[in-house]
C-alpha cells in the first residue's frame, strides 16, 4: 500500500506509463542486496534508496579507506576508518527514511553466501574481485535469485542481467574464475554509469516492464564514448547452471 | 576461408580502431594466431609469457563457449570469433 508521502516522493517516475502505482507498490514489497559498498555499491544503493525500493541490505566487509573517495560517493573524510555498510547506511536513512536499510559488515564466502542472499529479489554486483563475483553468481543460481552483474576498469563496464535457470550466467562464459592484480585504475564516473544500468535493470525487472540485458553484455567505453553489445549463449556444461545438477 | 574475429573493446584501439578483423584458420588458435601477426600488441594483453591465454580472457564461437578448447576449437566459413576479457573492477 504507498502512502500520501510515498505518492508524493514518487511522483515523477508513477507518470511513467509502464510503471504507474502498480510498479512503485512492487519496488516498495522488494528486497535486494547490494553485495558491495565500493564504486559500484554505493551508486547502486543510492539510486535503489532514491527509488523506493522497500528493503536494501548492504553487505561489505571493508573499511573507507582515503583513496576511496574518488569514486565511493556515500563514504565521506570523516568516514574513514569505519565499516563502509555502516557508513553508506547512515547517508541512505536521511535519504530516505521510509524504507529499511540492512547494514551487514560480513565476508562474503562459498558457506555464507546463499543464507546472506536468501529471500531478497535480487542481488546487485558491487564486487571489486572475480573471486567474490562467481561466489555471488553460483549463490544466486542455486537460489533462483537474479543476478545483475556490473564490471569497471578505468573508463570502461560491463553490465549483464542473469536470471537462473534462464540465461547465462558468469560462470557459462568464464568457467575458470578470472584473476588479475588488486588493483585497478579507475575514474569515479565508470562504477557511477555502470551502476545506475544496473538499477535501471533492476527498476524494470522488479516493476515488470521493459526489455532487460539478458543474454548480451553491454559494453561501455568511456575513452571513445562508445556503447556495444555481445550477445552470450547459454553453456550446457556449466559447472555452476548446466544441465547437470547445481550444487549447493 | 573467411573467419570475423570481433574484439572486445578494450582492444579495438589496438587493432588500429577496428571492432571486426576478418581472418584465416581451421581453429579458433589459428585464427588468434593470424591476428596476433598483424597485431602483435593484442597478444600481449590476452596470452601469458607461456602464450597460454590469459585467465580473464575467454573465445566465444557464434556467442558460445569454446571452453576448455579455446584455442583449439574448429572453425568453419563465415564463423564470428568473439574475444571476451572480464572487467572485474567495482
Amino acid at each position: 500500500m504507498l502512502t500520501k508521502d510515498d505518492l508524493t516522493r514518487y511522483e515523477r517516475q508513477i507518470l511513467y506509463t509502464d510503471f504507474g502505482e502498480k510498479g512503485q507498490k512492487r519496488l516498495k514489497q522488494s528486497h535486494v542486496v547490494v553485495a558491495g559498498l565500493g564504486g559500484l555499491g554505493c551508486s547502486a544503493s543510492l539510486y535503489l534508496t532514491c527509488a523506493g525500493i522497500g528493503h536494501v541490505t548492504l553487505i561489505d566487509c571493508d573499511r573507507v579507506e582515503l583513496s576511496n573517495l574518488n569514486r565511493q560517493i556515500l563514504h565521506y573524510e570523516e568516514d574513514i576508518g569505519e565499516g563502509k555498510p555502516f557508513s553508506a547506511a547512515q547517508k541512505l536513512a536521511k535519504l530516505n527514511s521510509s524504507i529499511e536499510v540492512t547494514p551487514v559488515f560480513k565476508k562474503i564466502t562459498e558457506r555464507n553466501a546463499g543464507g546472506m542472499i536468501k529471500g531478497a529479489n535480487l542481488v546487485i554486483d558491487g564486487m571489486d574481485n572475480f573471486k567474490t563475483r562467481f561466489i555471488l553468481n553460483k549463490a544466486c543460481v542455486a537460489e533462483g535469485i537474479p543476478f545483475i552483474h556490473g564490471g569497471v576498469h578505468g573508463l570502461f563496464g560491463e553490465v549483464t542481467t542473469i536470471l537462473p535457470g534462464k540465461t547465462p550466467c558468469l560462470a557459462c562464459i568464464f568457467p575458470e574464475v578470472p584473476h588479475r592484480k588488486a588493483s585497478f585504475p579507475v575514474f569515479g564516473v565508470t562504477p557511477a554509469l555502470i551502476a545506475i544500468l544496473q538499477v535501471t535493470e533492476a527498476i524494470k525487472l522488479l516493476a515488470g516492464f521493459g526489455s532487460l540485458l539478458t543474454g548480451k553484455m553491454l559494453y561501455f567505453n568511456g575513452d571513445t564514448m562508445d556503447f556495444t553489445f555481445r550477445n552470450l549463449a547459454k553453456n550446457q556444461n556449466c559447472k555452476v547452471c548446466g544441465t547437470k545438477e547445481v550444487q549447493k | 576461408m573467411s573467419i570475423k574475429v570481433r574484439l572486445h573493446p578494450i582492444l579495438k584501439s589496438l587493432a588500429g580502431g577496428q571492432e571486426v578483423v576478418e581472418v584465416t584458420g581451421h581453429t579458433t588458435g589459428e585464427c588468434l594466431e593470424n591476428l596476433e601477426s598483424r597485431f602483435p600488441v593484442i597478444k600481449q594483453q590476452i596470452r601469458d609469457k607461456r602464450g597460454q591465454l590469459r585467465r580473464y580472457c575467454e573465445i566465444l564461437v557464434n556467442s558460445e563457449s569454446t571452453y576448455p578448447k579455446e584455442l583449439t576449437a574448429t572453425v568453419k566459413d563465415g564463423d564470428q570469433i568473439d574475444i571476451v576479457i572480464f572487467v572485474g573492477g567495482g
